[in-house]
């Protein structure tokens, strides 16, 4: 069974605090979710109870060659990299720190191929640095939809200014507008 | 561990405040004034969330985090900065994934009350 929307979050320092507010009350969404926020490992499972608390869909830790499942929000390990294995699956692969960090935004967001049927939205919260500026790029080249946090509830403005200077980011929002627009482009399941 | 927070700062005005905060919403609080205070409480064992200011002298709260990760001693504990600096530079890019997230100075009291429960909470 295959899904049909896709949507990657990337996010870093302050993250928990603004995933916090997107997903408070969330309802079941028509699609995955696959979250990458940069962390320390042992609060990986904390973490993911505190999200699923917060939201009707199911919150877990991503496994190594898992299919994705509609209504499910699927968390990155620690100290892997996760990849979307042909929009079906996932693979967490062992790997150099790409941008100094493990998983990495852009590797999965990378990982998207296009193909018919499957639409991709890919979002760039808050943190330091430039993780996911390359994989909104590549999400718009493959007929995604990018968004970006705005500057004003960012707790670092890093990472979505990155991502927004590639010009390939077509919506910037707050916490809440990004609520919005994920009901919305996922539709209720 | 689920209640200890560990104050890193230069500035004794900031850490009274802080404290006095923090320990009214009913959490143990413990102060470091330098990076090399703060790597004394973790070599003792403390586990829970660090409140690190990023410019101290010496041993800044970069330079602490260097170390912290370099004696291995990143276990445990949950690291937010606590700071008036408007943008980490590049020199921090490699220490990005041991920060959780960043309190800018001056700090609403709830916000701060928040965020720390928040992250404490995390800790079993």
């Amino acid at each position: 069974m295959s899904v049909n929307t896709i949507t990657i979050i990337g996010s870093s320092a302050g993250g928990p605090r603004i995933l916090k507010e997107i997903f408070k009350e969330l309802p079941v969404l028509n699609g995955a979710i696959v979250l990458i926020q940069h962390m320390p490992e042992f609060i990986n499972i904390p973490f993911c109870e505190s999200l699923d608390q917060l939201t009707d869909m199911k919150v877990k830790i991503a496994e190594d060659w898992e299919s994705l499942n509609s209504g499910v929000v699927y968390i990155a390990p620690s100290g892997r990299h996760l990849l979307i294995h042909r929009n079906r699956q996932i693979r967490l692969v062992k790997g150099e720190k790409y941008h100094h960090v493990c998983p990495s935004i852009d590797v999965t967001m990378k990982s998207l191929t296009p193909q018919g049927g499957i639409r991709h939205i890919g979002i760039v919260l808050t943190g330091m640095g430039n993780d996911g500026a390359e994989g909104i790029k590549h999400i718009k080249n493959v007929g995604g939809i990018t968004i970006a946090q705005d500057e004003e509830t960012s707790i670092i403005y890093g990472m979505p200014k990155e991502a927004r200077l590639t010009g390939c980011v077509d919506m910037i929002l707050n916490p809440g507008q990004i609520r919005e627009q994920l009901v919305n482009l996922m539709n209720l399941q | 561990m689920k209640n200890d927070v560990l104050i890193v700062d230069d500035d004794r005005s900031v850490i009274r405040t802080v404290k006095r905060i923090l320990t009214r919403a009913g959490l143990n609080v413990y102060v470091a004034e330098s990076g090399e205070e703060c790597l004394n409480h973790l070599e003792k064992g403390f586990q829970g969330l660090i409140l690190m200011d990023i410019i101290m002298p010496e041993m800044d709260g970069w330079d602490t985090i260097d170390e912290i990760v370099k004696r291995g001693l990143m276990k445990d504990i949950i690291i937010c900065m606590l700071t008036g600096k408007d943008e980490p530079g590049e020199r921090m890019e490699s220490l990005k994934e041991y920060v959780i997230d960043y309190i800018r100075k001056p700090f609403n009291m709830e916000t701060l009350v928040d965020v720390v429960k928040n992250y404490l909470s995390y800790l079993k």
